[in-house]
């Protein structure tokens, strides 16, 4: 980064290589725009490089990107209000995975991190996902580092909440089409 | 232990960051609380959500907006403390340097200006004012700004005036472009959006211009696609077929965009 500041534009390819795909990340799963994402992911290299002066050496950098990708997120939404909350439609597909029922419980869960609270998802990305310090997160969100956890215990149990009860429906769901389809031994026998 | 008490560990026991001595209370209490323990497992499962991988244009986009900010910030005259101290590395580091592309940028301008002096030092007796192009520079990032603001307005007839003033410059700097190409996208205004794809196309020379534009075909407004799809005819963009085809398998697609992409493809062939 040290050299991105002092001006050799090479370098911050090298950054964005590494830095692409976690940003890319934090915010698709944070808004389940893609193609916004992308914008957005432009957007926060093109502040690196004009603001990469005000990058004091010494302190965290993935605190001090992280820093810009918030902030772009912010102006692009002051500039251009949501017409559409995120829909889990808008999620990625979910890549098949070995087991059917881990399938199930990775599309319940992206369901469920839609539903939380826009600064619940994004506080449990960055922990999780972005795998931040807590201490990295307190200097980002401007807070203390005891906030930070109480933080993304109340976002991991609101998360537990969605998730339960998106479990019980597809339970209910599931019960109901199993009482609905006509047992297979009749429609041989017609 | 209390789950209340617990609270206060487990976002540490979770990250791996407490104390063998606390980790076994958490793990002690987990084992006898449902509720703690379904959080803890639920924590472990968010590593099971998959990672969405950027598309692959993403890279030369950025290679794009690197160059676009390289060559507008070249020639300026810091450049030159920059020559002294490249100066007095090894002779092969400098070579090295002059092959890659920043080298070879900072050549052209140096070429540039030692051109446009030369030539000013035959022509005139007069040297140029220094004053002159600072005022032109000074100029230059005022209507930048000018732009920049007015594309942010609340109001639509203001931002598209915002559109209107970025026309002034033959010269497409590249923060004027990101605003203008999220205004093509995002604007809450058709008539912005349509005077933005506007402003743009005069820069549709500029294969990095053309490629973001064309990107946005994507959109939500069926008015600025239907622009987009005859400024891909008119350009004879060699991606054509492409684009009209994924476009038409967007499930809702408007009728009226569905159409003009019927028309379109029977255009191409």
């Amino acid at each position: 980064m040290l050299q991105v500041r002092d001006g050799a534009g090479e370098t911050l390819g090298v950054l964005f290589d590494r830095y692409q795909t976690p940003l890319f990340n934090f915010y698709s799963k944070l808004t389940g725009d893609r193609a916004l994402s992308e914008d957005l992911v432009q957007e926060v290299f093109l502040r690196i490089l004009k603001y990469r002066q005000s990058y004091r050496p010494g302190t965290p950098f993935r605190a001090w990107i992280y820093q810009i990708a918030r902030n772009a997120r912010v102006d692009h939404f002051r500039r251009f209000p949501r017409q559409t909350a995120l829909e889990p439609e808008m999620l990625p597909p979910v890549v098949p995975t070995d087991s059917a029922q881990e399938q199930q419980e990775v599309e319940l869960l992206q369901r469920a991190l839609g539903q939380l609270p826009e600064e619940k998802r994004e506080i449990l990305l960055l922990c999780r996902f972005q795998e931040l310090k807590y201490e990295e997160i307190a200097s980002l969100l401007g807070c203390e580092l005891n906030t930070v956890r109480t933080r993304i215990h109340r976002a991991l149990q609101e998360l537990r909440k969605a998730f339960d009860q998106l479990a019980q429906g597809t339970m209910l769901k599931k019960a109901e089409a199993a009482r609905n389809i006509p047992p297979q031994r009749g429609r041989h026998e017609v | 232990m209390k789950c209340e008490q617990i609270a206060e560990l487990l976002p540490d026991y979770l990250q791996g960051s407490l104390s063998p001595g606390q980790c076994h209370t958490v793990e002690a209490h987990l084992e006898q609380c449902a509720d703690c323990s379904e959080e803890a497992a639920l924590w472990k499962k968010l590593s099971l959500l998959p990672v969405d991988q950027p598309g692959p244009e993403s890279r030369a986009r950025f290679e794009a907006m690197l160059q676009a900010y390289q060559a507008s910030h070249s020639n300026q005259p810091a450049d030159d403390s920059h020559w002294r101290k490249r100066a007095s590395v090894w002779n092969w580091n400098v070579f090295h340097w002059l092959r890659s592309p920043v080298g070879a940028i900072a050549w052209s301008a140096a070429l540039l200006a030692i051109g446009v002096f030369t030539g000013l030092r035959l022509a005139g007796p007069k040297p140029p004012s220094l004053d002159l192009a600072a005022m032109q520079s000074e100029l230059a990032s005022m209507k930048q700004l000018v732009v920049l603001s007015m594309l942010q307005q609340q109001s639509a007839s203001a931002r598209l005036e915002g559109v209107t003033w970025s026309t002034r410059d033959q010269q497409l700097d590249p923060q004027v472009l990101s605003a203008l190409l999220h205004t093509l996208r995002y604007d809450a205004s058709v008539d912005v959006r349509l005077a933005a794809l506007d402003a743009l196309s005069r820069h549709g020379r500029q294969p990095q211009v053309h490629k973001a534009i064309l990107d946005s075909l994507q959109q939500q407004s069926p008015l600025v696609q239907v622009a987009l799809i005859d400024l891909l005819l008119e350009w004879r963009d060699p991606d054509a077929a492409r684009r009209l085809q994924a476009l038409q398998q967007v499930p809702d697609l408007n009728p009226t965009v569905r159409q003009r992409v019927e028309w379109a493809k029977s255009k191409l062939n």
